[in-house]
Protein backbone atom coordinates (compact mmCIF):
# COMPACT_ATOMS: atom_id res chain seq x y z
CA UNK A 1 0.00 0.00 0.00
CA UNK A 2 1.81 3.30 -0.99
CA UNK A 3 1.92 5.87 1.59
CA UNK A 4 0.53 8.43 -0.30
CA UNK A 5 -2.92 6.73 0.03
CA UNK A 6 -3.04 5.43 3.29
CA UNK A 7 -4.94 7.92 4.64
CA UNK A 8 -7.46 8.50 2.10
CA UNK A 9 -10.31 6.34 3.65
CA UNK A 10 -9.96 8.10 7.18
CA UNK A 11 -12.85 10.32 8.53
CA UNK A 12 -12.67 13.87 8.69
CA UNK A 13 -13.40 16.14 10.99
CA UNK A 14 -15.04 19.02 11.35
CA UNK A 15 -12.54 21.14 12.30
CA UNK A 16 -10.94 19.98 8.67
CA UNK A 17 -13.86 20.45 6.69
CA UNK A 18 -13.79 24.48 7.95
CA UNK A 19 -9.87 24.60 7.29
CA UNK A 20 -10.16 22.98 3.94
CA UNK A 21 -13.10 25.89 3.61
CA UNK A 22 -11.38 28.99 5.19
CA UNK A 23 -8.72 28.15 1.89
CA UNK A 24 -11.25 28.09 -0.33
CA UNK A 25 -12.72 31.15 1.11
CA UNK A 26 -8.73 32.96 0.89
CA UNK A 27 -8.66 31.60 -2.97
CA UNK A 28 -12.11 33.20 -3.63
CA UNK A 29 -11.30 36.39 -1.93
CA UNK A 30 -8.35 36.86 -4.24
CA UNK A 31 -10.16 35.99 -6.91
CA UNK A 32 -8.56 32.90 -7.98
CA UNK A 33 -12.21 31.26 -8.02
CA UNK A 34 -15.37 32.39 -9.34
CA UNK A 35 -18.78 31.88 -7.35
CA UNK A 36 -20.11 28.87 -8.96
CA UNK A 37 -16.74 27.25 -8.85
CA UNK A 38 -16.45 28.24 -5.00
CA UNK A 39 -20.16 27.14 -4.01
CA UNK A 40 -19.37 23.80 -5.87
CA UNK A 41 -16.39 23.28 -4.02
CA UNK A 42 -17.38 24.43 -0.52
CA UNK A 43 -20.50 22.20 -0.89
CA UNK A 44 -18.42 18.67 -1.56
CA UNK A 45 -16.28 20.01 1.76
CA UNK A 46 -19.21 20.42 3.82
CA UNK A 47 -20.09 17.13 2.78
CA UNK A 48 -16.63 15.22 2.31
CA UNK A 49 -17.10 12.43 4.75
CA UNK A 50 -13.46 10.81 4.34
CA UNK A 51 -10.46 12.41 2.61
CA UNK A 52 -10.48 11.24 -0.71
CA UNK A 53 -13.81 13.15 -0.88
CA UNK A 54 -11.83 16.62 -0.12
CA UNK A 55 -8.94 15.66 -3.22
CA UNK A 56 -9.30 17.42 -6.02
CA UNK A 57 -10.47 20.75 -4.26
CA UNK A 58 -7.53 22.76 -4.81
CA UNK A 59 -7.11 21.76 -8.22
CA UNK A 60 -5.73 24.51 -10.14
CA UNK A 61 -5.01 27.07 -7.47
CA UNK A 62 -1.74 27.95 -6.22
CA UNK A 63 -1.10 27.16 -2.71
CA UNK A 64 -1.85 29.17 0.34
CA UNK A 65 -0.20 29.43 3.72
CA UNK A 66 0.48 25.58 4.35
CA UNK A 67 0.19 22.71 2.20
CA UNK A 68 -3.07 20.50 2.02
CA UNK A 69 -1.90 17.00 2.34
CA UNK A 70 0.66 17.54 5.40
CA UNK A 71 -1.40 19.76 7.13
CA UNK A 72 -4.45 17.66 6.97
CA UNK A 73 -2.09 14.27 7.26
CA UNK A 74 -1.07 16.05 10.65
CA UNK A 75 -4.44 16.52 12.07
CA UNK A 76 -4.91 12.57 12.54
CA UNK A 77 -9.07 13.17 13.19
CA UNK A 78 -7.90 15.56 16.14
CA UNK A 79 -8.20 19.69 15.60
CA UNK A 80 -5.55 20.61 13.05
CA UNK A 81 -4.05 22.59 15.79
CA UNK A 82 -2.61 20.11 18.15
CA UNK A 83 0.19 20.05 16.01
CA UNK A 84 3.70 20.61 18.93
CA UNK A 85 5.46 23.58 18.48
CA UNK A 86 6.70 23.54 22.35
CA UNK A 87 5.02 26.97 23.16
CA UNK A 88 2.26 24.81 25.03
CA UNK A 89 -0.36 26.46 23.58
CA UNK A 90 -2.56 24.98 20.35
CA UNK A 91 -2.70 28.38 19.03
CA UNK A 92 -1.01 30.54 17.18
CA UNK A 93 -1.88 34.25 16.77
CA UNK A 94 -1.27 36.43 13.87
CA UNK A 95 -1.75 40.09 12.91
CA UNK A 96 -3.40 41.88 10.17
CA UNK A 97 -2.04 45.66 10.18
CA UNK A 98 -4.01 46.14 7.06
CA UNK A 99 -7.82 45.57 8.97
CA UNK A 100 -8.32 48.56 10.98
CA UNK A 101 -9.10 46.48 13.89
CA UNK A 102 -6.91 47.15 16.89
CA UNK A 103 -4.32 45.16 17.98
CA UNK A 104 -5.30 43.67 21.12
CA UNK A 105 -9.07 43.55 19.98
CA UNK A 106 -7.53 41.29 16.98
CA UNK A 107 -5.49 38.91 19.52
CA UNK A 108 -9.20 38.89 20.97
CA UNK A 109 -11.48 37.92 18.29
CA UNK A 110 -8.77 34.93 17.45
CA UNK A 111 -9.29 33.28 20.65
CA UNK A 112 -12.84 33.47 20.30
CA UNK A 113 -12.71 32.57 16.51
CA UNK A 114 -10.33 29.18 17.83
CA UNK A 115 -13.63 28.37 20.76
CA UNK A 116 -15.47 28.36 17.69
CA UNK A 117 -13.84 26.21 15.64
CA UNK A 118 -12.73 23.74 18.11
CA UNK A 119 -8.82 24.91 18.06
CA UNK A 120 -9.16 25.88 21.74
CA UNK A 121 -10.85 23.97 24.46
CA UNK A 122 -11.87 24.35 28.02
CA UNK A 123 -7.92 23.43 30.11
CA UNK A 124 -6.29 24.69 26.84
CA UNK A 125 -3.28 27.33 27.92
CA UNK A 126 -3.15 30.54 25.96
CA UNK A 127 0.74 31.48 24.26
CA UNK A 128 2.44 33.17 27.04
CA UNK A 129 2.64 37.01 27.01
CA UNK A 130 6.26 36.90 26.57
CA UNK A 131 6.13 34.23 23.13
CA UNK A 132 3.23 36.16 21.66
CA UNK A 133 5.87 39.52 22.12
CA UNK A 134 8.55 37.95 21.17
CA UNK A 135 6.57 36.21 17.77
CA UNK A 136 4.65 39.55 16.80
CA UNK A 137 6.83 42.21 18.09
CA UNK A 138 4.32 43.92 19.84
CA UNK A 139 3.49 45.72 23.06
CA UNK A 140 3.31 43.52 26.38
CA UNK A 141 0.86 45.77 27.70
CA UNK A 142 -1.22 45.04 24.21
CA UNK A 143 -1.00 41.19 24.97
CA UNK A 144 -2.07 41.75 28.76
CA UNK A 145 -5.01 43.80 27.81
CA UNK A 146 -6.54 41.21 25.63
CA UNK A 147 -6.20 38.90 28.03
CA UNK A 148 -7.91 40.92 30.94
CA UNK A 149 -10.64 41.39 28.00
CA UNK A 150 -11.15 37.32 27.94
CA UNK A 151 -11.01 37.35 30.98
CA UNK A 152 -13.51 39.68 31.95
CA UNK A 153 -15.85 37.71 29.01
CA UNK A 154 -15.37 34.92 31.23
CA UNK A 155 -13.57 32.95 28.94
CA UNK A 156 -10.37 32.52 30.24
CA UNK A 157 -8.88 32.84 33.79
CA UNK A 158 -5.29 33.32 34.84
CA UNK A 159 -3.39 31.02 36.86
CA UNK A 160 -0.71 33.03 38.62
CA UNK A 161 2.81 31.99 37.53
CA UNK A 162 1.51 29.38 35.10
CA UNK A 163 -0.47 31.77 32.36
CA UNK A 164 -3.86 32.03 31.20
CA UNK A 165 -6.38 28.87 30.68
CA UNK A 166 -9.40 28.49 28.62
CA UNK A 167 -12.13 27.94 31.29
CA UNK A 168 -15.27 28.15 28.86
CA UNK A 169 -16.74 27.60 25.60
CA UNK A 170 -18.64 29.82 23.14
CA UNK A 171 -21.96 28.61 21.83
CA UNK A 172 -21.13 26.42 18.84
CA UNK A 173 -23.59 25.92 16.10
CA UNK A 174 -24.21 22.38 15.16
CA UNK A 175 -22.50 21.45 11.65
CA UNK A 176 -25.99 20.18 9.27
CA UNK A 177 -27.30 23.58 10.85
CA UNK A 178 -23.76 25.43 9.57
CA UNK A 179 -23.95 23.85 6.28
CA UNK A 180 -27.61 24.68 5.85
CA UNK A 181 -26.89 28.49 6.46
CA UNK A 182 -23.52 28.87 4.15
CA UNK A 183 -25.88 27.31 2.13
CA UNK A 184 -28.35 29.82 2.11
CA UNK A 185 -25.75 32.53 2.25
CA UNK A 186 -23.91 30.79 -1.08
CA UNK A 187 -27.00 31.26 -2.41
CA UNK A 188 -27.66 34.54 -1.47
CA UNK A 189 -23.94 35.63 -2.76
CA UNK A 190 -25.47 33.95 -5.94
CA UNK A 191 -28.23 36.28 -6.17
CA UNK A 192 -26.11 39.45 -5.63
CA UNK A 193 -23.77 38.84 -8.25
CA UNK A 194 -25.60 38.07 -10.60
CA UNK A 195 -27.26 41.82 -9.13
CA UNK A 196 -24.00 43.23 -10.78
CA UNK A 197 -22.78 43.53 -6.89
CA UNK A 198 -18.70 42.76 -7.08
CA UNK A 199 -17.12 41.52 -4.24
CA UNK A 200 -16.26 44.40 -2.37
CA UNK A 201 -20.19 45.67 -2.80
CA UNK A 202 -21.18 42.09 -1.29
CA UNK A 203 -18.86 42.66 1.47
CA UNK A 204 -19.65 46.57 2.06
CA UNK A 205 -23.65 45.64 2.11
CA UNK A 206 -23.33 42.60 4.31
CA UNK A 207 -21.67 44.48 6.89
CA UNK A 208 -23.66 47.23 7.18
CA UNK A 209 -26.68 45.05 7.10
CA UNK A 210 -24.80 42.97 9.82
CA UNK A 211 -24.44 46.17 11.94
CA UNK A 212 -27.48 47.48 11.44
CA UNK A 213 -29.01 44.03 12.84
CA UNK A 214 -27.16 44.25 15.53
CA UNK A 215 -27.99 47.94 16.14
CA UNK A 216 -31.29 47.18 15.74
CA UNK A 217 -31.59 44.53 18.10
CA UNK A 218 -29.76 46.26 20.91
CA UNK A 219 -31.97 48.96 20.38
CA UNK A 220 -29.09 51.10 20.64
CA UNK A 221 -29.80 52.96 17.76
CA UNK A 222 -29.77 56.88 18.18
CA UNK A 223 -30.70 57.85 14.28
CA UNK A 224 -32.98 57.18 11.55
CA UNK A 225 -31.68 54.16 9.72
CA UNK A 226 -31.39 55.31 6.31
CA UNK A 227 -29.97 53.22 3.76
CA UNK A 228 -31.05 50.26 5.78
CA UNK A 229 -34.25 49.41 3.90
CA UNK A 230 -33.16 47.11 0.84
CA UNK A 231 -31.20 44.79 3.14
CA UNK A 232 -33.36 43.14 4.77
CA UNK A 233 -32.69 39.84 2.91
CA UNK A 234 -29.45 39.13 4.48
CA UNK A 235 -30.34 37.91 7.35
CA UNK B 1 4.60 52.22 38.26
CA UNK B 2 3.86 55.40 38.85
CA UNK B 3 7.29 57.25 38.14
CA UNK B 4 7.65 59.21 35.54
CA UNK B 5 10.75 57.98 33.30
CA UNK B 6 11.36 61.83 31.89
CA UNK B 7 9.86 64.92 32.96
CA UNK B 8 10.41 68.40 31.78
CA UNK B 9 8.59 71.27 32.38
CA UNK B 10 9.66 74.79 30.43
CA UNK B 11 12.51 72.87 29.02
CA UNK B 12 14.24 74.82 25.63
CA UNK B 13 17.42 73.96 23.90
CA UNK B 14 19.03 76.70 21.44
CA UNK B 15 21.40 75.63 18.42
CA UNK B 16 23.28 79.47 17.55
CA UNK B 17 19.91 80.83 16.81
CA UNK B 18 17.57 78.30 15.90
CA UNK B 19 15.44 76.59 18.35
CA UNK B 20 15.58 73.30 18.72
CA UNK B 21 12.94 72.90 21.46
CA UNK B 22 10.85 75.28 22.93
CA UNK B 23 8.40 75.26 25.98
CA UNK B 24 8.42 71.95 26.25
CA UNK B 25 6.24 70.37 29.85
CA UNK B 26 5.94 66.59 29.73
CA UNK B 27 5.99 63.32 31.66
CA UNK B 28 6.48 60.00 30.32
CA UNK B 29 5.22 57.70 32.78
CA UNK B 30 7.17 54.41 33.31
CA UNK B 31 5.89 50.76 31.80
CA UNK B 32 5.31 52.07 28.31
CA UNK B 33 6.35 52.12 24.97
CA UNK B 34 6.26 55.91 24.53
CA UNK B 35 6.64 56.80 20.94
CA UNK B 36 8.50 60.06 19.73
CA UNK B 37 6.47 61.48 16.74
CA UNK B 38 7.38 64.12 14.40
CA UNK B 39 8.75 65.66 10.94
CA UNK B 40 12.16 65.93 10.32
CA UNK B 41 13.93 69.24 13.09
CA UNK B 42 10.78 68.60 15.20
CA UNK B 43 13.57 68.45 18.11
CA UNK B 44 12.74 64.85 18.88
CA UNK B 45 16.76 64.06 19.04
CA UNK B 46 17.42 67.47 20.70
CA UNK B 47 14.85 66.00 23.46
CA UNK B 48 15.99 62.90 24.04
CA UNK B 49 19.75 64.02 24.02
CA UNK B 50 18.79 66.56 26.99
CA UNK B 51 17.17 63.42 28.76
CA UNK B 52 20.44 61.26 28.31
CA UNK B 53 22.70 64.19 29.46
CA UNK B 54 24.42 64.46 26.22
CA UNK B 55 23.06 67.90 25.78
CA UNK B 56 22.53 70.43 28.62
CA UNK B 57 19.26 72.82 28.20
CA UNK B 58 19.30 76.41 27.06
CA UNK B 59 16.28 76.81 29.41
CA UNK B 60 13.54 75.05 31.54
CA UNK B 61 14.21 71.29 33.47
CA UNK B 62 14.51 67.84 32.50
CA UNK B 63 14.68 64.93 35.29
CA UNK B 64 14.83 61.31 34.53
CA UNK B 65 13.67 58.18 36.20
CA UNK B 66 12.17 59.92 39.17
CA UNK B 67 13.65 63.47 39.38
CA UNK B 68 17.11 62.66 38.79
CA UNK B 69 18.72 64.67 36.91
CA UNK B 70 20.39 63.54 33.37
CA UNK B 71 24.44 62.58 33.70
CA UNK B 72 23.87 62.12 37.55
CA UNK B 73 25.63 58.23 38.29
CA UNK B 74 22.41 56.57 38.93
CA UNK B 75 20.58 58.22 35.78
CA UNK B 76 23.81 56.90 33.80
CA UNK B 77 23.06 53.58 35.40
CA UNK B 78 19.46 53.35 34.74
CA UNK B 79 19.42 54.82 30.92
CA UNK B 80 20.71 52.74 28.04
CA UNK B 81 20.60 54.58 24.94
CA UNK B 82 21.02 53.62 21.09
CA UNK B 83 21.54 56.64 19.04
CA UNK B 84 20.72 57.18 15.40
CA UNK B 85 22.45 55.34 12.84
CA UNK B 86 23.65 52.14 15.82
CA UNK B 87 26.89 53.76 16.64
CA UNK B 88 29.48 51.24 17.02
CA UNK B 89 33.56 51.24 16.52
CA UNK B 90 33.16 49.46 13.27
CA UNK B 91 36.65 47.99 13.14
CA UNK B 92 36.27 46.59 16.55
CA UNK B 93 34.84 42.76 16.69
CA UNK B 94 31.74 42.26 18.13
CA UNK B 95 33.77 40.81 21.21
CA UNK B 96 35.64 43.28 21.42
CA UNK B 97 32.66 45.56 21.61
CA UNK B 98 30.93 43.88 24.43
CA UNK B 99 34.56 43.71 26.32
CA UNK B 100 34.63 47.36 25.99
CA UNK B 101 30.90 48.07 27.02
CA UNK B 102 31.57 45.60 30.21
CA UNK B 103 34.63 47.85 31.17
CA UNK B 104 33.14 51.23 30.72
CA UNK B 105 30.06 50.52 33.18
CA UNK B 106 29.17 49.59 36.43
CA UNK B 107 26.81 47.22 35.69
CA UNK B 108 26.88 44.92 32.48
CA UNK B 109 24.97 41.42 32.28
CA UNK B 110 27.92 39.43 30.45
CA UNK B 111 25.89 36.19 30.11
CA UNK B 112 23.14 38.25 28.63
CA UNK B 113 25.04 39.42 26.25
CA UNK B 114 26.58 36.43 24.85
CA UNK B 115 23.40 34.46 24.98
CA UNK B 116 21.72 36.89 22.83
CA UNK B 117 24.40 37.30 20.43
CA UNK B 118 24.90 33.78 20.23
CA UNK B 119 20.82 33.50 19.93
CA UNK B 120 21.03 36.33 16.82
CA UNK B 121 23.89 33.94 15.03
CA UNK B 122 26.39 37.26 15.62
CA UNK B 123 29.91 35.87 15.34
CA UNK B 124 32.19 37.49 18.07
CA UNK B 125 35.20 37.53 15.84
CA UNK B 126 33.78 39.42 13.57
CA UNK B 127 34.29 43.17 13.18
CA UNK B 128 31.45 45.50 14.13
CA UNK B 129 31.61 47.03 10.47
CA UNK B 130 31.08 43.62 8.82
CA UNK B 131 28.06 42.78 10.00
CA UNK B 132 24.86 43.44 8.37
CA UNK B 133 22.73 46.44 9.04
CA UNK B 134 20.44 44.48 11.09
CA UNK B 135 23.25 42.72 13.31
CA UNK B 136 24.80 46.13 13.64
CA UNK B 137 21.23 47.76 14.75
CA UNK B 138 20.75 44.11 17.42
CA UNK B 139 24.25 44.30 18.66
CA UNK B 140 23.89 47.88 19.75
CA UNK B 141 20.67 47.05 21.18
CA UNK B 142 22.04 44.09 22.66
CA UNK B 143 25.05 46.24 24.93
CA UNK B 144 22.27 48.68 25.57
CA UNK B 145 20.09 46.14 27.28
CA UNK B 146 23.20 43.82 28.99
CA UNK B 147 23.82 46.84 30.88
CA UNK B 148 20.02 46.13 32.98
CA UNK B 149 18.72 49.62 32.12
CA UNK B 150 15.37 50.97 33.49
CA UNK B 151 14.77 53.21 30.80
CA UNK B 152 15.98 52.33 27.19
CA UNK B 153 16.12 54.99 24.97
CA UNK B 154 16.62 54.79 20.99
CA UNK B 155 16.79 57.40 18.85
CA UNK B 156 15.18 56.42 15.13
CA UNK B 157 16.27 52.81 15.51
CA UNK B 158 15.14 50.82 12.60
CA UNK B 159 14.70 53.98 10.08
CA UNK B 160 17.64 51.81 8.04
CA UNK B 161 16.21 48.69 8.68
CA UNK B 162 14.90 46.09 6.22
CA UNK B 163 11.24 44.74 7.45
CA UNK B 164 12.33 41.56 8.96
CA UNK B 165 15.50 43.50 10.80
CA UNK B 166 13.05 45.68 12.16
CA UNK B 167 10.70 43.01 13.13
CA UNK B 168 13.50 41.32 15.14
CA UNK B 169 14.73 44.49 16.66
CA UNK B 170 11.92 45.98 17.76
CA UNK B 171 10.83 41.79 19.23
CA UNK B 172 14.18 42.03 21.29
CA UNK B 173 13.04 45.73 22.57
CA UNK B 174 9.46 44.56 23.62
CA UNK B 175 10.84 41.23 25.32
CA UNK B 176 13.31 42.80 27.68
CA UNK B 177 9.96 45.10 28.17
CA UNK B 178 8.27 42.23 28.83
CA UNK B 179 11.04 40.22 31.07
CA UNK B 180 11.99 43.35 33.15
CA UNK B 181 10.03 45.52 33.02
CA UNK B 182 12.32 48.21 31.13
CA UNK B 183 10.40 51.05 29.77
CA UNK B 184 11.00 52.56 26.34
CA UNK B 185 11.14 55.99 25.10
CA UNK B 186 11.91 56.08 21.14
CA UNK B 187 11.68 58.50 18.43
CA UNK B 188 10.50 57.21 14.81
CA UNK B 189 9.31 58.54 11.35
CA UNK B 190 7.38 55.07 10.70
CA UNK B 191 4.01 55.72 11.81
CA UNK B 192 2.44 52.95 10.34
CA UNK B 193 4.55 50.34 12.96
CA UNK B 194 4.14 52.38 15.74
CA UNK B 195 0.56 51.46 15.94
CA UNK B 196 1.40 48.16 17.48
CA UNK B 197 4.80 49.23 19.48
CA UNK B 198 3.40 52.13 21.21
CA UNK B 199 1.07 52.44 23.56
CA UNK B 200 2.23 56.17 25.03
CA UNK B 201 2.05 59.10 22.17
CA UNK B 202 4.15 61.88 22.18
CA UNK B 203 3.43 64.41 19.01
CA UNK B 204 6.25 67.00 18.44
CA UNK B 205 6.17 69.65 16.18
CA UNK B 206 8.14 73.03 14.96
CA UNK B 207 9.90 72.37 18.92
CA UNK B 208 6.74 72.15 20.92
CA UNK B 209 4.59 69.29 22.43
CA UNK B 210 1.42 68.95 20.11
CA UNK B 211 0.38 65.57 21.78
CA UNK B 212 0.69 63.87 24.66
CA UNK B 213 -0.80 60.62 26.26
CA UNK B 214 -1.65 57.31 26.16
CA UNK B 215 -2.46 55.95 23.10
CA UNK B 216 -5.52 53.89 24.40
CA UNK B 217 -6.96 57.28 25.66
CA UNK B 218 -6.09 59.11 22.75
CA UNK B 219 -7.81 57.06 20.40
CA UNK B 220 -10.79 56.40 22.77
CA UNK B 221 -11.65 60.44 22.73
CA UNK B 222 -11.23 60.82 18.84
CA UNK B 223 -13.29 59.79 16.06
CA UNK B 224 -13.71 60.72 12.19
CA UNK B 225 -17.09 61.86 11.16
CA UNK B 226 -18.20 61.42 7.71
CA UNK B 227 -20.93 63.18 5.79
CA UNK B 228 -22.15 66.21 3.25
CA UNK B 229 -19.76 68.80 3.01
CA UNK B 230 -22.52 71.25 2.41
CA UNK B 231 -23.04 70.79 6.78
CA UNK B 232 -19.13 70.24 7.77
CA UNK B 233 -18.64 74.08 8.46
CA UNK B 234 -21.41 73.88 10.89
CA UNK B 235 -20.78 71.07 12.71
CA UNK B 236 -17.50 72.37 12.60
CA UNK B 237 -18.21 75.01 14.63
CA UNK B 238 -19.88 73.06 17.07
CA UNK B 239 -17.56 70.21 17.72
CA UNK B 240 -14.10 70.28 18.61
CA UNK B 241 -12.43 69.44 15.21
CA UNK B 242 -8.73 68.85 15.11
CA UNK B 243 -8.59 68.25 11.38
CA UNK B 244 -11.19 68.74 8.17
CA UNK B 245 -10.65 67.09 4.83
CA UNK B 246 -13.24 67.60 2.51
CA UNK B 247 -15.00 66.68 -1.31
CA UNK B 248 -17.33 68.40 -3.30
CA UNK B 249 -19.88 66.55 -2.05
CA UNK B 250 -18.13 64.72 1.36
CA UNK B 251 -16.16 65.67 4.17
CA UNK B 252 -14.34 63.53 6.89
CA UNK B 253 -13.57 65.63 10.32
CA UNK B 254 -11.66 63.83 12.59
CA UNK B 255 -13.10 65.10 15.91
CA UNK B 256 -12.26 65.09 20.13
CA UNK B 257 -15.14 62.85 20.91
CA UNK B 258 -15.65 59.77 22.32
CA UNK B 259 -17.87 56.41 21.23
CA UNK B 260 -20.60 57.93 23.57
CA UNK B 261 -20.77 61.12 21.99
CA UNK B 262 -24.13 61.74 19.67
CA UNK B 263 -23.43 61.70 15.85
CA UNK B 264 -25.14 64.06 13.95
CA UNK B 265 -27.93 62.55 11.81
CA UNK B 266 -26.61 61.83 8.60
CA UNK B 267 -23.21 61.80 9.54
CA UNK B 268 -21.32 58.28 10.32
CA UNK B 269 -19.03 57.91 13.22
CA UNK B 270 -15.16 56.01 12.44
CA UNK B 271 -12.70 54.84 14.99
CA UNK B 272 -9.50 56.42 14.31
CA UNK B 273 -6.23 54.59 14.12
CA UNK B 274 -2.93 56.02 15.31
CA UNK B 275 -1.21 56.82 12.31
CA UNK B 276 -4.22 58.74 11.33
CA UNK B 277 -4.41 60.62 14.82
CA UNK B 278 -0.71 61.75 14.31
CA UNK B 279 -0.83 62.77 10.46
CA UNK B 280 -4.16 65.10 11.27
CA UNK B 281 -2.16 66.94 14.62
CA UNK B 282 0.82 67.33 12.45
CA UNK B 283 -1.24 68.67 9.91
CA UNK B 284 -2.73 71.14 12.10
CA UNK B 285 0.24 72.29 14.09
CA UNK B 286 -2.07 74.74 15.98
CA UNK B 287 -3.90 71.72 17.56
CA UNK B 288 -3.21 69.94 20.94
CA UNK B 289 -4.16 67.26 22.80
CA UNK B 290 -2.52 67.01 26.13
CA UNK B 291 -3.77 64.40 28.17
CA UNK B 292 -1.20 62.87 29.60
CA UNK B 293 0.34 63.61 33.29
CA UNK B 294 1.46 66.60 32.02
CA UNK B 295 -0.23 69.80 32.08
CA UNK B 296 1.40 72.71 29.61
CA UNK B 297 -0.22 75.64 29.27
CA UNK B 298 -3.33 76.70 31.51
CA UNK B 299 -5.21 78.08 27.72
CA UNK B 300 -8.75 78.72 28.54
CA UNK B 301 -11.02 75.48 27.07
CA UNK B 302 -13.11 75.90 24.06
CA UNK B 303 -16.49 74.52 25.90
CA UNK B 304 -17.40 71.13 23.48
CA UNK B 305 -19.91 68.10 23.90
CA UNK B 306 -17.36 66.05 24.95
CA UNK B 307 -17.01 63.98 28.34
CA UNK B 308 -13.60 62.24 28.11
CA UNK B 309 -13.68 62.39 31.80
CA UNK B 310 -9.69 63.16 31.60
CA UNK B 311 -8.49 66.75 31.42
CA UNK B 312 -7.52 67.46 28.33
CA UNK B 313 -6.92 71.07 26.25
CA UNK B 314 -8.16 71.93 23.26
CA UNK B 315 -6.37 74.83 20.87
CA UNK B 316 -7.22 75.76 17.73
Amino acid sequence: MSPLYSDQHLRVSDAERQAVTDRLAEHFAAGRLDPAEFDDRVGRAMSAKIRADLSGLFAGLPETGAPAAPELARGGGGTPGDAPRGTGSPIEFRLDAASGVPTYLQLVHQVEHALRLGYLKPGDQLPKVRDVVASLAINPNTVLKAYKELETKGLTAGRPGQGTFIQATLSQVALPELTGLRKTLLGWLTTADGAGLDQDGIVALFTSALRDFYERRSGSRTRGGAASGETEGVA
Amino acid sequence: MSMNVIETSGLAKRYGRTWALRECTLAVPAGHVAALVGPNGAGKTTLLNLAVGLAAPTAGLVTVLGGRPPGSPAALDGIAFVAQDTPLYKNLSAGDMLHLTRNLNRRFDREYAQTRLAELGIPLNRKAGRLSGGQQAQLALTLALARRPKLLVLDEPVAMLDPVARHDFMATVLTAMADDGVSVVLSSHVLAELERVADYLILLSRGRVQVAGEVDGLLATHRVLTGPAAEAGDYAERLSVVHARRGEAQAHLLVRATAADPVPPGWEAHPVGLEELALAYLREPGAAALPGPARARALPLETGPLETGEPSEVTR
